[in-house]
């Protein structure tokens, strides 16, 4: 996917129909991008709209059960130059630590959401691990996006040229019993191995480095610890 | 749109003018929020709840579930009114996207769909209407003259995404089209509306 590709996904997220993974590289990409910001911004408003089409009067209830916890609810402080609020570095460090883990949390679909979304808020700089460079692959300007599901499963791989690496991810894959699932990335007829997860594991995310000129990705099932070669491939993703 | 886009029976309209609605700058009352006005909250909450809790109940489709989704999102809107910024759109577009992400979010994180459907025989029943939401309707025709003008690819792909919180990826599967055909006509879309409704920012 180009910059121009991302940018016709403006429709997509302003009707929130973007997985966790493309809303964080498309709100990357309009950090970058003034005119996205505000095509975006009309596009949402007009969004909103549509919702004038389902008003429903909410119960009576509603309005002092929401009055009752409002009033005992602490606001955020406004934004202030330095933007890192407690409540982000918290949520960043959960989503680094998930990271770390090799491991997105499967199921944990609106948690993700949230600590994801949270790539756009820069995080500290002295973070230059493997996490800050998933993000920075995810966040990339030129970051292509190649998804696809796999019997229920989702696998999305996020390929930046400029920075030469990819980030993988692998979420709720059937569970593979004994085996263990490979990653591959095909450089023309050759497959390499870019990882094998741990023997029944059924979802991860990896960083994946020198993938420029990688063709597809591919995942296998394979005995535990992986093979040589592709066994029993059970999914595979252009990347052209 | 398809056999669950809106119609004159699902939405109730009411011939009853919003009588005596009241004139309140949504965006001014935020701003009274953001330091703390509970008064300028309780407001600002008439303004919005029926279009919030309406649009949950929608995405969701179960009232109880919506109930507690609009209650989060409203005392999100709280929570988070000094991040409002008036420069990237109205007061109420912000809030109801607070509640349509908090909507999309839950249906997302409920592995059964089927799930969802079983629950619209069982609970789908009438509500009260008054004149917020009569106002609301009334804004909606012009809305629905917008969509009219629309292909019908393209008000199928904006009903699956926006009133059910597909992804577009789901959209593409349950219109069989390529997945980037359904990406260009949802922003088209959203253009076209965006100028029949004469929406612009800043």
């Amino acid at each position: 996917m180009t910059n121009v590709d991302i940018h016709t996904l403006a429709g997509a997220y302003a009707l929130d129909a973007l997985d966790d993974i493309e809303r964080a590289a498309f709100t990357r990409h309009m950090a970058d991008c003034e005119s996205c910001t505000t095509e975006v911004a009309e596009l949402r408003e007009t969004t909103t709209r549509l919702a004038a089409a389902s008003a429903v009067t909410p119960p009576a209830r509603l309005r002092a059960q929401v009055l009752e916890q409002v009033s005992r609810t602490r606001q955020l402080s406004p934004p202030v130059p330095a933007p890192r609020t407690t409540a982000t570095a918290s949520r960043s460090r959960r989503w680094l630590a998930a990271a770390a883990a090799g491991v997105l949390i499967a199921g944990g679909a609106a948690g993700a959401t949230y600590a994801i979304q949270d790539h756009r808020v820069r995080v500290a700089q002295s973070q230059a691990s493997e996490s800050e460079q998933i993000k920075q692959v995810l966040g990339a300007s030129d970051a292509k996006v190649a998804s696809g599901q796999i019997d229920g499963g989702n696998v999305v791989v996020v390929t930046s040229a400029a920075l030469d690496k990819s980030v993988v991810v692998v979420k709720s894959l059937p569970t593979p019993g004994s085996q263990a699932y490979q990653l591959w990335m095909a450089f023309g007829g050759e497959a390499r191995s870019i990882g094998v997860l741990p023997a029944g594991a059924s979802s991860a995310i990896r960083l994946i480095p020198d993938t420029n000129g990688a063709s597809a990705f591919m995942i296998s099932r394979e005995p535990p610890g992986g093979s040589a070669t592709p066994t029993t491939v059970v999914g595979q993703l252009t990347m052209a | 749109m398809n056999a669950r886009s809106p119609n004159p029976g699902e939405r109730r309209l009411t011939s009853v003018p919003p009588d005596g609605a009241v004139a309140v700058d949504p965006n001014d009352l935020l701003r009274r929020v953001a330091r703390g006005d509970e008064a300028a909250f309780a407001a600002f909450y008439d303004h919005v709840a029926a279009r919030v809790y309406g649009l949950v109940r929608r995405v969701l489709r179960d009232p109880a579930q919506a109930e507690e989704v609009a209650q989060e999102a409203l005392v999100e809107t709280w929570r988070t009114a000094s991040r409002f910024d008036p420069a990237k759109g109205s007061a109420t577009g912000w809030a109801l996207t607070i509640a349509h992400r908090r909507a999309v979010d839950r249906v997302r994180s409920e592995q059964a769909s089927s799930d969802r459907m079983r629950r619209v025989a069982v609970t789908d029943v009438p509500f009260d209407s008054v004149a917020e939401e009569a106002a609301a309707q009334i804004e909606y025709q012009q809305v629905r003259r917008c969509l009219g003008g629309l292909t019908a690819l393209q008000r199928e792909a904006i009903d699956l995404a926006y009133y059910q919180g597909h992804t577009y990826r789901e959209v593409a599967e349950l219109l069989d089209t390529a997945l980037p055909t359904v990406k260009t006509r949802m922003r088209d879309a959203l253009i076209r509306l965006r100028d029949c409704l004469g929406v612009s920012i800043g």
